[in-house]
């Protein structure tokens, strides 16, 4: 998570009081989960006022938590795509970098793991059956262009698809054989199952 | 006796169908399995909340015969993917029951259906593991029958869940889907 500065600066643009709000909102669901968090816990957090929380959020509480999904995946998305364009230039090095940084990102994510492991009926609903097909649908978006110069443009969305379906299953639940943050355990499952369905793909496109 | 156990589960079933997770009550499960409440309690000492788990588990594993079932008869294990992923897609779209809960109190069903995950994947890939080792001279130098299963099994229940990009009623899309995301990498001469 981001640390902040956590002076109010008397200038501050408002862009930054909703960040810091943010940012104030994940570490309480961090602490003691989104149930119980109140825009009291989270104006204290971020040390601004009750005032200040509703006049970035008028829509109260679940506007924020809107907010704060919406701040995270484009957070998320951001780390993705640099790490994507550092490995821009080959396609094995592009996947295995962006399954492990989302992998550690995911993992790491205090509130997510606390929602996870106390609140899964407020978090799985967004992440089941139908509902994923919308998460999928996000993540061919931030990592279908970075593959589309290597796979074509129309097998990109269900590569991207496919590493999303990986990271998923082996960061939800866990496998003894594979460490999905671990970049050399990554490596063997992309070249032994991802790798030649890709090419394989490609020859019988051609 | 087994039969009571079922017969209980088969009425807590009906009854989720009719009112739902959440407002099914140990009185409805009485009523319509018509035993006595004590019989209930003996087989369900926990009540209301053992008999829910219990038949979210239930319907899971005969969802998982009917799945076996259906693949039974394919000629080999392309074919085994194939059929498994056309009739488990289909067999999800019309569980009535099951798109009920998922529409009105997903928040119910979910949680359980995720922690069972582990088992799930585990049975999956204890299904797949003897039919590739069947196939032993077909797998890719280097490939093991464990590490197949274990992968293909999380596919599977991947694509079980959403079909995302695929159209997994059309045969043709299947066969595809079949021959590069789940055994390109896995066997030598998937054309």
């Amino acid at each position: 998570m981001v640390v902040i500065d956590q002076v109010a600066r008397p200038e501050e643009t408002s862009v930054d009081a909703g960040e810091r709000i943010v940012d104030a909102t994940l570490r309480c669901i961090a602490r003691w989960g989104l149930a119980k968090t109140t825009l009291d816990d989270v104006a204290r957090e971020a040390r601004c006022s009750r005032a200040t929380v509703y006049r970035a959020f008028p829509g109260g509480k679940d506007s924020l938590v809107c907010s704060v999904v919406a701040v995270e995946v484009e957070r998320l998305a951001a780390g993705l795509r640099r790490t994507l364009a550092e490995h821009a230039g080959d396609l094995e090095d592009l996947l295995v970098a962006g399954i492990v940084h989302t992998a550690r990102w995911l993992t790491a994510h205090d509130a997510l793991r606390f929602m996870l492991a106390h609140e899964p009926e407020l978090i799985l609903p967004r992440v089941a059956f139908h509902q994923m097909n919308q998460v999928l649908e996000v993540a061919c978006a931030i990592v279908g262009p970075a593959l589309a110069p290597h796979v074509g443009a129309d097998g990109a969305g269900r590569a991207a698809e496919w590493v999303a379906r990986l990271v998923f299953s082996y960061t939800l639940s866990p496998s003894d054989a594979v460490d999905v943050c671990d970049e050399d355990s990554v490596r063997v499952l992309v070249r032994d199952f991802v790798l030649p369905g890709l090419t394989h793909r490609a020859t019988a496109t051609r | 006796m087994q039969d009571q156990r079922e017969r209980i589960l088969e009425a807590t079933y009906a009854c989720v169908a009719r009112y739902g997770l959440g407002k099914t009550k140990v009185e409805d499960v009485v009523r319509e399995a018509k035993l006595s409440r004590a019989t209930i309690y003996r087989y369900f000492p926990g009540g209301k909340d053992q008999l829910m788990s219990e038949v979210i588990a239930w319907e899971m594993t005969r969802f998982f015969v009917r799945l076996a079932d259906a693949v039974a008869g394919a000629p080999d294990f392309s074919h085994l993917l194939e059929e498994g992923l056309v009739f488990a897609h289909r067999a999800i779209e019309e569980h009535d029951v099951l798109q009920k809960v998922l529409e009105t109190e997903p928040e119910r069903l979910l949680p359980q259906l995720t922690v069972a995950t582990h088992s799930i994947l585990r049975a999956v890939s204890a299904f797949l593991e003897p039919r590739l080792a069947a196939e032993a001279d077909r797998l890719r130098p280097g490939m093991t029958p464990a590490r197949a299963a274990e992968y293909l099994a999380r596919m599977i229940l991947s694509f079980i869940g959403q079909q995302g990009r695929w159209d997994l009623t059309d045969r043709e899309q299947v066969r595809q889907l079949v021959r590069t995301e789940l055994l390109a990498g896995v066997t030598r001469d998937t054309l």
